[in-house]
């Protein structure tokens, strides 16, 4: 072989690796990446789609609301010692900052065959990798007139951050001294697992303030408190010792809205003054529509190295919506993290590389006993690669001591940061 | 044939030392942002947290000091509220990267 001949053969394979590299990169530059959803996983998945790409990625964001209502915090809403405008963010800072291409409509279904999005103004839209985060479902239907009570404002769930947030104040604000306040909860899974207890917690602390006769029943459908449970009954015994009781095995069944009686499985009917009544839940509507719950017909199967749907190709499922790996919380925290894996895989996939084979994830959950006193729960998950799902590692994370003012600071920044992280 | 056998040892040298080796630190790269990524909801993202937002700031720390303070949280030597619970979550592997990566360069 002559030098000449050597030389055109080495740029011919110079060509063939430069061209698969290119394709790559071409893959990733045209692809259209629709995000489904601007919660704490598909804001932070459009965000990091752009930053992991290094603002190469072409990414839609898809989302009804004009900005961000966080869940967590809302219960300090529902006590009244907070207001809604200190949970809310601007959604346009992904845009303006990050180059994320923003609509404000909502997806009316999800064609996986032809890979296009329809939406409530009529419009479709064609992806090639579609990232769903709708949150969860509320199964109106698992209790018997709920619908039609919720409809007519006699119960809120509130368990969406927003108006119904702000009303079930006002109903706890405008309820008689001496009145019952009660929340109900479903059996686990449900979105926020202490959630509903460090609400009974931020109403307690109002009545403790401003109503001293009144009360607040948790009524549990499961066999204990599902989450930080020697903590709040701590806090229950020690701070709202008389306020707070406790019925564990107390399934709601129906509601009868004009008595504001609740009946249950086994136990005698119970009349409250303010009816919180939160059903049990599936993944978000549209996942469910698109046919990807195929756990139960109630949530997602993904894979978890790259979330993506195990029931269609190239829609990658986030957050509060999927088939939770063992010991992996419903939390604005894990979907956040849900978000960072899948956007690296998506990323890796589009570039041509291997998908990320050993991804981490954390969680970090505060819940707030009072205005001021915060506990934790925190966890870390390591992929395990022989049984493909994340597991937590033994001897990490834990719960708080004692409630603290410490944690409470620390809770507030906490708060700061993600939505910082997730939208700034 | 001859030519064959030296085209594939091009192809073996470029691949082994060229163009993979490029996508392979790309995708390394990637890999370890993103596992620094899980550390943003607390501290902000890249370790740039919101100023005066009650959260620590970590990112006026040097790579060596994030470390040693990483390491001390997971020893249990340091104390702390969640940190020393998160840090025995991680390999020291894992802690080195995170460190290099959120560090002060």
């Amino acid at each position: 072989m002559d030098r000449r001949h050597f030389i055109g053969q080495s740029a011919a394979a110079l060509g063939m690796l430069a061209g698969f590299s290119g394709q790559a990169r071409a893959n990733l530059q045209k692809a259209e990446i629709l995000v489904i959803g601007g919660g704490y996983g598909g804001a932070t998945a459009a965000k990091y789609l752009r930053l992991f790409s290094n603002n190469t990625a072409k990414v839609t964001l898809i989302e009804p609301n004009a900005s961000f209502v966080s869940c967590p915090l809302s219960n300090l809403v529902v006590g009244g010692s907070r207001t809604i405008s200190e949970i809310t963010s601007p959604y346009d800072n992904l845009s303006k900052r990050h180059g994320v291409k923003i609509i404000q409509d909502s997806v009316t279904s999800i064609d996986p065959v032809k890979k296009t999005v329809k939406l409530a103004s009529g419009k479709t839209l064609p992806y090639d990798k579609a990232i769903v985060s709708p949150g969860v479902a509320l199964m109106m239907n698992s209790i018997e007139g709920l619908a039609q009570a919720n409809k007519a404002g006699v119960t809120l769930q509130a368990w969406k951050a927003g108006p119904e947030t702000v009303a079930l104040h006002k109903q706890l604000a405008s309820m008689r001294d001496g009145g019952t306040f009660a929340i109900s909860i479903p059996e686990a899974p449900y979105r926020c697992p202490p959630g509903p207890y460090e609400r009974a917690c931020q109403v307690a602390n109002y009545l403790k303030q401003n109503k001293t006769k009144s009360k607040v029943l948790i009524l549990d459908a499961n066999q204990d408190v599902t989450s930080k449970g020697a903590l709040f009954k701590k806090v229950w015994a020690e701070q709202y010792s008389g306020i707070i009781e406790y019925l564990p095995k107390h399934n709601v069944t129906a509601v009868d809205a004009k008595t504001k009686t609740l009946k249950f499985e086994v136990q005698d009917d119970i009349k409250a003054d303010v009816l919180n009544l939160l059903p049990a839940m599936s993944a978000g509507e549209i996942a469910v529509k698109t046919g990807l719950a195929n756990s139960n017909g109630r949530w997602v199967n993904v894979n978890f190295l790259n979330f993506e749907s195990t029931a269609q190709k190239d829609i990658h499922v986030l957050g509060d919506s999927i088939q939770i790996a063992p010991a992996m919380p419903k939390s604005g925290h894990m979907a956040n993290q849900h978000a960072k894996v899948a956007a690296a895989a998506i990323v890796a996939e589009l570039s041509g590389w291997d998908v990320n084979p050993a991804p981490v994830l954390t969680n970090t959950c505060y819940s707030f006993v009072n205005e001021r006193e915060v506990v934790h729960v925190a966890s870390v998950h390591q992929y395990n690669t022989a049984e493909k799902t994340f597991k937590t590692v033994p001897g990490s994370g834990g719960l708080s001591p004692a409630p603290s003012t410490l944690e409470g600071v620390y809770a507030w920044g906490w708060a700061h940061n993600i939505w910082a992280d997730s939208l700034g | 044939m001859k030519s064959a056998l030296l085209l594939g040892a091009i192809l073996s040298l470029i691949t082994a030392s060229g163009f993979s080796q490029a996508q392979s630190a790309d995708a390394t790269k990637l890999y370890h942002r993103s596992l620094a990524a899980t550390c943003a909801n607390c501290h902000g993202t890249d370790g740039k947290g919101v100023v005066d937002g009650g959260m620590p700031l970590i990112n006026n720390l040097t790579s060596e000091q994030m470390l040693t303070q990483l390491k001390a949280f997971k020893s249990g030597a340091r104390e702390g509220t969640i940190m020393p619970q998160l840090a025995k979550g991680y390999s020291d592997e894992q802690l080195e990267i995170i460190a290099n990566q959120l560090g002060k360069k």
